[in-house]
């Protein structure tokens, strides 16, 4: 298991809050597997510019665009295998949304009643986990190709971890017959079923709707209403999503920084997931510290005392931001799960550009 | 410089947002009292002051500063309360979880309910002479959330929720009463997002960025011929380059934000193996030095 074992995995699937280089730490995870000789297949979300550059994405590369690998050296390992390839993809959530309803709508009819409603138009993104649930639609369909060893899964930034992992859960409730009979039954049908919670639900939202302007229930009735059909494919596929999470060679790793206030919410990560009853398989603690020079190389070394002194300022000032880096790095090992393991990757001192750059935080991501 | 009633601290993810808003508001209630708003779920900006507010009912933090916790959940609860006056219905309503689906299909309205919360608190501060600080959530999240009364004016052509929309949007683009304060390290992703976030505000609110804060810049120590005289001891060579390479890069920011109509503010990093009340006072001292004793 050292380094963290990629290639006993199938799906990896890396969580954590915003600004923490999560997406840079998932392509180096999926540039060093290709190395290790898999077929490996990255999808990332809102990458940086230069981290685009460097997977050779564009804009919209909704489908995978296989990355060049020429310059980085294959390890040894891993032999020169004819399957290692690396392809990377971004996910597009509007644009997968929009290619579900295709594949489920019960007719052409209904697909452009859905895809012209004013709620989904505007505002589908914003519906409950959305854009979460559309990555785990465009994992199952990566997944679906024997021909991949290895899917690495960016996620989007999340408060919450549980968040994007409940997305299949969530997306369904939201379309689920209570919630259709609610909002989708005309007044009058269904009526008995209705909880008198449910009854005032609507009638606040009527009230709303009144009081506003906005009229909007019957868009959201008529939005809701026209998922009724597609729920079957929906609760399928929700499903098969839940069993991907929970198999034997699916990883979830958490990434984070060393920063007290990140290292906190990492920790709240680890709760909710194993809540739920995930297992975390590692976590990776971005942007560390190197190693901290020699001290006593100063007090022997041939050069200007004010220099000296000088650099012994700068090392003094770098060792308190290793102490404050320890403490949280201790904090978080104490509340690490059962045999999940703790890696950190370095601080390259850069933005990474190339493969190469990543190819290196990959190689260098290691037990701490 | 005249700042307005409400400065909305944003930033990218890690730049240190948190630790802005709070030394941000210690900086500000030297000079009038002070209301600290967080908006994050972990109220990281109020607990480095010491404070756990708990709602929207202030907690003392100083003689003039006090803390306030907002969530788009607490707004939208008091708005529901508001309209169905029989307290035991809005109680089992806000309890349901089908009311939950409710909500999620009206995304943006805890949203719109938060934004109003603030003009009215901006008000409030007007009234009583008092600036209002708030920490915001990350620049993505950010600029949704004060765009959403954009959005509800598409969706709702007319009526009190339209007219509700134009007194945000006034609110916000008012740079007597609305600023924002956008944090960024000396990265580049972050200075992209930073001017980004500036832009779009600007161009789609009328929202004025008071002050880039590039945070976290290392002092310059180490001259050329120094940096060519340490170059036998290669570790503390890589470790002085770091530092100033971060200095210098600290330097090139500033123009970018100048051209974009931006004034920045460095603050110092702190060597230090925490961030404490020592350090936000320093922090807040340069802050106040930048943005009041003009």
């Amino acid at each position: 298991m050292k380094p963290f074992d990629l290639r006993s995995q199938k799906l990896v699937i890396c969580l954590g809050p915003g600004g923490v280089g999560k997406t840079t730490i998932s392509a180096a995870l999926a540039v060093r597997a290709a190395m290790l000789g898999g077929a490996v297949d990255v999808m990332t979300v809102d990458p940086a510019p230069r981290l685009l550059d460097a997977l050779g994405l564009e804009e919209d590369s909704s489908e995978p665009v296989a990355v060049a690998l020429d310059g980085i050296r294959h390890s040894r390992r891993g032999g020169a295998s004819s399957r290692a390839r690396l392809r990377a993809l971004r996910l597009d959530p509007k644009r997968t949304f929009d290619s579900i309803i295709a594949r489920y709508a019960l007719s052409d009819a209904e697909r452009d009643t859905i895809l012209e409603n004013r709620i989904y138009r505007n505002l589908s993104g914003a519906l409950a986990g959305v854009g979460d649930y559309m990555a785990m639609e465009k994992l199952l369909e990566l997944a679906a190709n024997p021909a991949t060893d290895l899917i690495v899964l960016d996620t989007p930034p999340a408060t919450e971890a549980i968040d994007f992992l409940d997305a299949p859960r969530r997306l369904l409730e939201l379309l689920n017959s209570r919630a259709v009979s609610l909002l989708g039954a005309p007044g009058g049908l269904f009526r008995s079923q209705l909880r008198m919670v449910d009854l005032a639900a609507r009638a606040v939202l009527a009230a709303f709707d009144r009081a506003t302007g906005l009229n909007l229930l019957s868009d959201v009735q008529s939005f809701v209403r026209s998922f009724d059909g597609m729920y079957e494919g929906f609760s399928a596929r929700a499903a098969r999503a839940q069993d991907k999470l929970r198999a034997a060679d699916t990883a979830i790793v958490i990434v984070t920084t060393a920063e007290s206030s990140r290292i906190a919410q990492a920790r709240e990560f680890i709760g909710a997931l194993e809540g739920a009853g995930l297992r975390v398989a590692a976590m990776v603690v971005n942007r560390v510290l190197a190693e901290l020079p020699d001290a006593a190389e100063l007090t022997s070394a041939r050069i200007a005392p004010s220099l000296k002194k000088k650099l012994k300022r700068n090392l003094a000032d770098y060792a308190a931001l290793k102490t404050r880096e320890e403490v949280s790095l201790g904090a978080l090992r104490d509340s690490l799960p059962a045999g999940a393991l703790l890696m950190v990757a370095p601080d390259l001192g850069r933005e990474p550009r190339t493969i190469a750059d990543l190819a290196e935080i990959g190689r260098s991501i290691s037990d701490a | 410089m005249t700042l307005p009633r409400v400065l909305f601290v944003t930033g990218k993810g890690g730049t240190g947002k948190s630790t802005v808003a709070a030394a941000l508001a210690i900086a500000l209630s030297r000079r009038r009292p002070t209301t600290l708003a967080d908006l994050d779920r972990r109220l990281s900006a109020a607990a480095a002051l010491g404070a756990m507010p708990r709602d929207s009912t202030a907690v003392k933090v100083t003689d003039t500063l006090d803390a306030v916790a907002l969530t788009p959940r607490a707004e939208l609860e008091a708005f529901i309360e508001r309209i169905v006056p029989i307290h035991a219905i809005s109680r089992r309503m806000l309890r349901s979880r089908t009311f939950g689906y409710v909500t999620a299909a009206l995304p943006g309205l805890e949203a719109f309910l938060l934004l109003e919360r603030l003009r009215i608190m901006a008000g409030d501060a007007a009234l009583e002479d008092r600036y209002l600080v708030i920490d915001a959530p990350a620049s993505g999240s950010a600029v949704e959330l004060l765009s959403v009364s954009s959005g509800v004016k598409g969706i709702a052509p007319a009526g009190t929720l339209n007219r509700l929309a134009d007194s945000i949007d006034g609110f916000l683009a008012d740079a007597t009463r609305f600023g924002a304060v956008i944090t960024t390290t000396t990265e580049d992703l972050a200075v992209r997002e930073a001017l980004e976030t500036a832009a779009t505000i600007r161009a789609r609110l009328g929202i004025v960025t008071v002050a880039a804060i590039v945070n976290c810049v290392p002092d310059l120590l180490f001259d050329t011929s120094e940096l060519a005289a340490m170059s036998p001891l290669a570790g503390h060579a890589r470790l002085a380059v770091r530092r100033n390479a971060a200095h210098e890069q600290a330097a090139l920011i500033a123009p970018r934000f100048a051209e974009a109509g931006v004034m920045t503010i460095s603050l110092p990093m702190m060597f230090t193996p925490g961030i404490g009340t020592a350090e936000l006072t320093k922090l807040g001292r340069v802050l106040h030095a930048r943005l009041l004793d003009q």
